[in-house]
C-alpha cells in the first residue's frame, strides 16, 4: 500500500558534525530515510547516537554538514520549527507531562501539526492505533505503565502528522512483551508511509525490524547492515568493537 | 513586663478581629495576590526571576499619574496605564529575556536586576525623586458603611478584580491551548518544543499576561497611594518575591497563596500592630525567606519540589 | 612565581598605582573621584574572591562592607562626638576609640565573623537560591542596622569618623585587597574551588568539599568587603541606604561588566565603571564640550551604567576583559588567532 519512494528521501543527513561539551560527538555521519523505510542506528553508549537525533531536531547545534526535510535544509532552525517541518522525535526516557493528562499530553502533539486544521483537532486516528490509550485518556500521563507511557509517547509525536518520525531506544525499560508491541507498532507506522530513524541499543532486533542499519561507534559511522546479516554474530560482535 | 505582653497581645488580637483590618488585609492579600501571580508565571515559563517587576508597576503608576496631571478622563489613564505597561514589558521579553534564554539563572537574575535599575534611574530622570500624583480614583479609597463598619470600596475591588483575574487565568490555562503550550513549557521546556510548542509565544504571552497584572495592581494600589515615585512598589514587590519564594517558586498555586499570605499578614500586622513593634518585621520575614531556600527550597504549599534549573 | 603569574598580579596592582598618581595629579575636589574609584575597587575585588572563583552569585555583600562601615565607624568616632547621633550605643562601644588601622583590621575581623555565621548555612545553596537568600541576607543586614541603635547611628548619618581615607590609604587599601586576592586564587584552596566552578562532580569526585571551599572563600571575601567598608567610612559620610541597594547594584554591575572570572576583570570593571560614572557625574554639573555647555540631567549616571550592564550581559556576558586574567600574549594580538583555535577544538 505504500507509494514507491519519492525522488527527494524524507529525511537526509549530510556529514553532520556536532560538537558537545568540547569534544567532538557526531563526526561526518551521512544516511537518508526514505518514506516508508525504516533505518536503525545502534551502536556502544556514548557514541553519539542521541546527539544525532538531538542535532537533526535541532536541539543542539550542528556545526557541520546539514540536515534535509524532504530536501528543505533544516540546520540552524529552532526545534519548534522543525517539528513543523514534519519531524517528530520520540526522547530518550519518554519525556512524557506526566501530571498532564493522556489527552492533553496528545493534544500537545497537535502544535507540531504544518497546518492547523489539517486533519482538525481530533486525535480519532491516534486512539485507533493505541486503543488502550483511549481508555486512559482523562488519566494522568504519570499513572501509566512504563509499556502504555512508551506508547502515549509514539501516539504523541504521531498526533503531528510527521513525515519523518525520530525514536530515540524505545525500548529502554521495557519488557521484551512490551517490546514486542512496540517494535510492532513501529511495522505498522512503517506501512502508513512514514519515514523512520530508530536509535537502539538492543542490535539484534533492530537489525531484524530496520530495512537497513548503521552502526554508530565514537561519533563515526561504522557499518551498514541489513536484516539477513542479523544471523551473523561475527560481523555484529567486530562492528561494535571496532 | 508579662502583663504588658499580655494586655499587647489582647490589643492586637481585638484589632485584629476587627472587620475592617480584615477586609483591608484581605485586599492586600488580594493585591500581593496578583502579583505573585505576574512573577510566579514569568518564572514558571521563562525559569526568570523577574527583578524588574516592581518598575513595571511603577511605569504604570506613572502613566496614571501623567494623565491625571493633564485632566485627562480616568478611563483613557487607565488605558494608557496598560499601554505602557504592556508595551514595557513586550519590549523587556525581545531585548534581554529572549537573547539571555538558556543561560545560568545567575546570569538572567542580574540582568533582571540591571533592568529595575534602568528603569528607575529613567523614572527618576524624568519626574525627580518627589513623584507625581495619581489623583483620579481616589473616590474608590473612601468608606462605606455596613452596618456599624466602615469598608474602603478599594478593598472589595481588589478582592473581587484579583478573584476573577485569577479566575480567568485558570480558565485560561485549562482550557487553551496556548495554556496548555504554557503549562507544558513549564514543566519540560525541551520537550515541549519538539512538539512543536513555539517558544518565542509562549514566552511573549507569560510577559503579557504578566503584565496585564502589573497594569491592574498599578491602578488598584494607587487608589491607596496617589503618589507616585521612583521607588513606587518597590517594598511591596520585595516583600512579594519573599512570600512566592516562601509558598514555592515553581508552581502557580502555591506561589499565589504565598503571595496572598504574606499580603495578609502585612495588612493584619499593618493595622494591628503598633510601628514599634513591626520594625524589624522584615528581618523575620526574610529570615523565613532563607529557613525555607535551606529546609524546603519547594516552598511551604507545596509538596518539596526543589527549584531545579533548567538546562 | 613566574612571568606570568608575576603580570597577573602586577597588571591589576599597576592600574591601581597608576590611578593613584594620576589622582594625586589633578585638582582637590576631582581627587575626591578617585579616591571613590579605589575605594570601589575594594569592594569588587571582595566581592569577586568569592563569585568569580566559586561560580556562585552573591547579592549579600555589600552586607559585609556595611557591618565593616558599622565596626569602623562606631569605633573610630572620638568619644565626644559620639553621643551626638548614637545616643543609645552599648557601653563598651560608646567607652572604645580606636585608630585608622586597628578599626580597618577591626572592620574586617566582624566582617569575616558575620560571614562565617552567614555561610555556614548558606554555602550549601548554588545558583537562584543562593541569589535569593543572599538578598535576604542583605535585607535582614540592613534592618538591623536601621533600627538596633545600640550598635550604631541607626538611621543617622556617620560624622566626625576621621577622614583618614585620602588616596594614599585608598590605593594601599585596594593593593592589599588586591594582593591577598592573587594569593588566594593561586592557593591549593582557591585552585580547588575554582575546580568546583567548572565541574561539580569531577571536583567532587577527587575529594574536593564544595562547601569548605565556598566557605573559606566567603569568609575572607567578607573580610575584605569589610576592610573596604572601614576605608569607605574613612572616606565619606555614610548612612544606611548608602550600603543598600544601590550600592549592591553597582559593584555588581562593575564586575560584571569588568568580568566576573578574573582579578583582572575586576580590576579593570571597578576602575572603568568608577571612571565613567564620575565622568558622568561631572558632566551633570555641566560640561564643557566644544565651547558649549551641555547640560547632562542628575540621574544619567546609573541608566548609562545600568544601560551598559545589561548590554554587557546581552552581548558580551564574559565582560570587558572575557573574564580572562592580563596576559601580554594577548596584547601581542595573538588574541585573535587563540580564540579561533579555541573555539574550532
Amino acid at each position: 500500500m505504500t507509494e514507491p519512494a519519492l525522488v527527494v528521501p524524507a529525511l537526509e543527513v549530510d556529514g553532520l558534525g556536532v560538537v558537545y561539551g568540547g569534544v567532538p560527538a557526531v563526526r561526518n555521519v551521512s544516511l537518508s530515510v526514505r518514506a516508508g523505510e525504516i533505518v536503525g542506528l545502534i551502536g556502544p553508549n556514548g557514541a553519539g547516537k542521541s546527539t544525532t537525533l538531538h542535532a537533526i531536531m535541532g536541539l543542539v547545534p550542528a556545526r557541520a554538514g546539514d540536515v534535509r526535510i524532504g530536501g528543505i535544509s533544516v540546520r540552524g532552525r529552532s526545534p519548534e520549527t522543525i517539528a513543523r517541518q514534519g519531524v517528530a522525535l520520540v526522547p530518550e526516557g519518554r519525556r512524557l507531562f506526566g501530571e498532564l493528562t493522556v489527552a492533553e499530553n496528545l493534544e500537545l502533539g497537535l502544535a507540531g501539526r504544518r497546518r492547523n486544521g489539517a486533519g482538525g483537532d481530533d486525535l480519532g486516528a491516534v486512539y485507533e492505533l493505541f486503543p488502550i490509550l483511549a481508555d486512559f485518556r482523562a488519566r494522568a500521563a504519570g499513572e501509566l505503565s512504563g509499556g502504555q507511557q512508551q506508547q502515549l509517547a509514539i501516539a504523541r509525536a504521531l498526533v503531528a502528522q510527521p513525515t519523518v518520525l525520530l525514536l530515540d531506544e524505545p525500548s529502554l525499560g521495557l519488557a521484551p512483551v512490551v517490546v514486542d508491541l512496540v517494535f510492532s507498532t513501529l511495522q505498522e507506522i512503517r506501512e502508513r508511509g512514514l519515514a523512520i530513524l530508530l536509535v537502539e541499543q538492543r542490535a539484534q532486533r533492530t537489525v531484524v525490524l530496520a530495512d537497513r542499519t548503521y552502526v554508530l561507534a565514537n561519533g563515526e559511522l561504522r557499518l551498514e547492515l541489513t536484516p539477513a546479516d542479523a544471523a551473523d554474530t561475527d560481523r555484529m560482535v567486530a562492528a561494535y568493537l571496532s | 513586663m508579662k502583663a504588658i505582653l499580655a494586655s499587647g497581645l489582647t490589643d492586637f488580637l481585638s484589632d485584629a478581629v476587627d472587620l475592617q483590618v480584615q477586609v483591608d488585609a484581605i485586599g492586600l492579600g488580594a493585591v500581593f495576590a496578583l502579583m505573585a501571580v505576574g512573577i510566579g508565571l514569568v518564572f514558571g515559563v521563562l525559569r526568570l526571576v523577574n527583578f524588574a517587576y516592581g518598575q513595571l508597576i511603577m511605569a504604570g503608576a506613572f502613566a496614571l499619574a501623567f494623565a491625571s496631571d493633564r485632566g485627562w478622563p480616568v478611563v483613557v489613564g487607565i488605558a494608557l496605564c496598560f499601554a505602557v505597561v504592556i508595551v514595557l514589558s513586550l519590549v523587556m521579553e525581545r531585548a534581554v529575556f529572549r537573547p539571555l534564554r538558556g543561560q545560568s539563572p545567575a546570569v538572567m537574575l542580574i540582568a533582571t536586576f540591571a533592568v529595575a535599575f534602568l528603569l528607575q534611574s529613567i523614572a527618576l530622570l524624568w519626574f525627580g525623586s518627589l513623584g507625581k500624583t495619581a489623583a483620579s480614583l481616589t473616590e474608590l479609597n473612601r468608606p462605606f458603611s455596613v452596618g456599624s463598619v466602615e469598608i474602603r470600596k478599594i478593598a472589595i475591588v481588589a478582592i473581587v478584580t484579583a478573584a476573577v483575574c485569577l479566575a480567568l487565568l485558570v480558565l485560561l490555562l485549562n482550557r487553551t491551548s496556548i495554556g496548555l503550550h504554557m503549562r507544558a513549557a513549564a514543566l519540560d521546556f525541551q520537550t515541549a518544543r519538539l512538539l512543536g510548542v513555539r517558544a518565542n509565544r509562549v514566552s511573549a504571552v507569560a510577559v503579557l499576561i504578566a503584565g496585564v497584572l502589573a497594569s491592574i495592581v498599578a491602578v488598584l494600589l494607587t487608589v491607596q497611594f496617589p503618589t507616585v515615585t521612583p521607588t513606587f512598589a518597590l517594598r511591596e514587590t520585595i516583600t512579594v518575591l519573599a512570600g512566592v519564594v516562601v509558598g514555592g517558586m515553581t508552581r502557580l498555586l502555591p506561589a499565589t497563596l504565598g503571595g496572598f499570605t504574606i499580603g495578609y499578614v502585612s495588612g493584619l500586622l499593618g493595622g494591628a500592630l503598633p510601628t514599634a513593634q513591626s520594625q524589624y518585621l522584615p528581618s523575620f520575614v526574610f529570615g523565613l525567606v532563607i529557613l525555607v531556600l535551606l529546609v524546603r527550597p519547594g516552598g511551604l504549599f507545596t509538596r518539596g519540589v526543589p527549584l531545579q534549573e533548567r538546562v | 612565581m613566574n612571568r606570568q603569574a608575576a603580570l597577573q598580579l602586577g597588571a591589576p596592582a599597576g592600574l591601581i598605582v597608576g590611578a593613584a598618581l594620576l589622582g594625586a595629579l589633578v585638582s582637590r575636589s576631582t581627587e575626591i573621584y578617585f579616591i571613590n574609584a579605589l575605594v570601589a575597587v575594594s569592594m569588587v575585588v571582595a566581592l569577586y574572591v568569592f563569585v568569580g572563583n566559586s561560580g556562585v552569585l552573591s547579592f549579600g555583600h555589600i552586607s559585609f562592607v556595611a557591618v565593616g562601615v558599622w565596626a569602623a565607624g562606631v569605633l573610630s568616632v572620638p568619644e565626644q562626638e559620639k553621643p551626638a547621633f548614637m545616643p543609645y550605643l552599648f557601653g563598651f562601644l560608646s567607652d572604645t576609640t580606636v585608630g585608622n588601622v586597628p578599626s580597618l583590621v577591626i572592620a574586617g575581623l566582624v566582617a569575616a565573623a558575620f560571614a562565617l555565621v552567614v555561610g555556614l548555612p548558606l554555602m550549601r545553596l548554588s545558583g537562584l537560591a543562593a541569589g535569593i537568600a543572599t538578598f535576604a541576607v542583605l535585607e535582614i543586614t540592613n534592618n538591623i542596622l536601621r533600627y538596633y541603635e545600640k550598635i550604631g547611628p541607626g538611621l543617622n548619618t556617620f560624622s566626625s569618623v576621621p577622614e583618614t581615607t585620602d588616596l594614599a590609604q585608598a590605593a594601599i587599601g585596594a593593593l592589599v585587597v588586591v594582593v591577598v586576592a592573587f594569593a588566594y586564587q593561586r592557593s591549593r584552596f582557591g585552585r580547588q574551588l575554582r575546580a568546583t566552578r567548572e565541574d561539580p562532580a569531577a571536583a567532587r569526585a577527587v575529594g574536593i568539599s564544595i562547601y569548605r571551599q565556598r566557605l573559606g572563600a566567603f569568609v575572607l571575601s567578607g573580610f575584605l568587603a569589610g576592610l573596604a567598608g572601614g576605608l569607605y567610612v574613612h572616606f565619606l559620610p555614610i548612612n544606611v541606604d548608602a550600603v543598600y541597594l544601590d550600592l549592591t547594584f553597582i559593584t555588581l554591575a562593575m564586575l560584571v561588566i569588568g568580568g566576573t572570572t578574573s582579578l583582572w576583570g575586576a580590576v579593570v570593571g571597578a576602575l572603568a565603571v568608577s571612571g565613567l560614572d564620575s565622568a558622568l557625574a561631572n558632566a551633570e554639573n555641566g560640561l564643557e564640550l566644544f565651547g558649549r555647555t551641555l547640560e547632562v540631567p542628575a540621574g544619567t549616571r546609573i541608566i548609562v551604567v545600568s544601560a551598559l550592564m545589561a548590554l554587557v550581559l546581552v552581548l558580551r556576558p564574559r565582560g570587558l576583559t572575557g573574564g580572562r586574567e592580563f596576559s601580554l600574549a594577548r596584547i601581542a594580538g595573538l588574541t585573535r588567532r587563540k580564540r579561533a583555535q579555541e573555539v574550532a577544538s
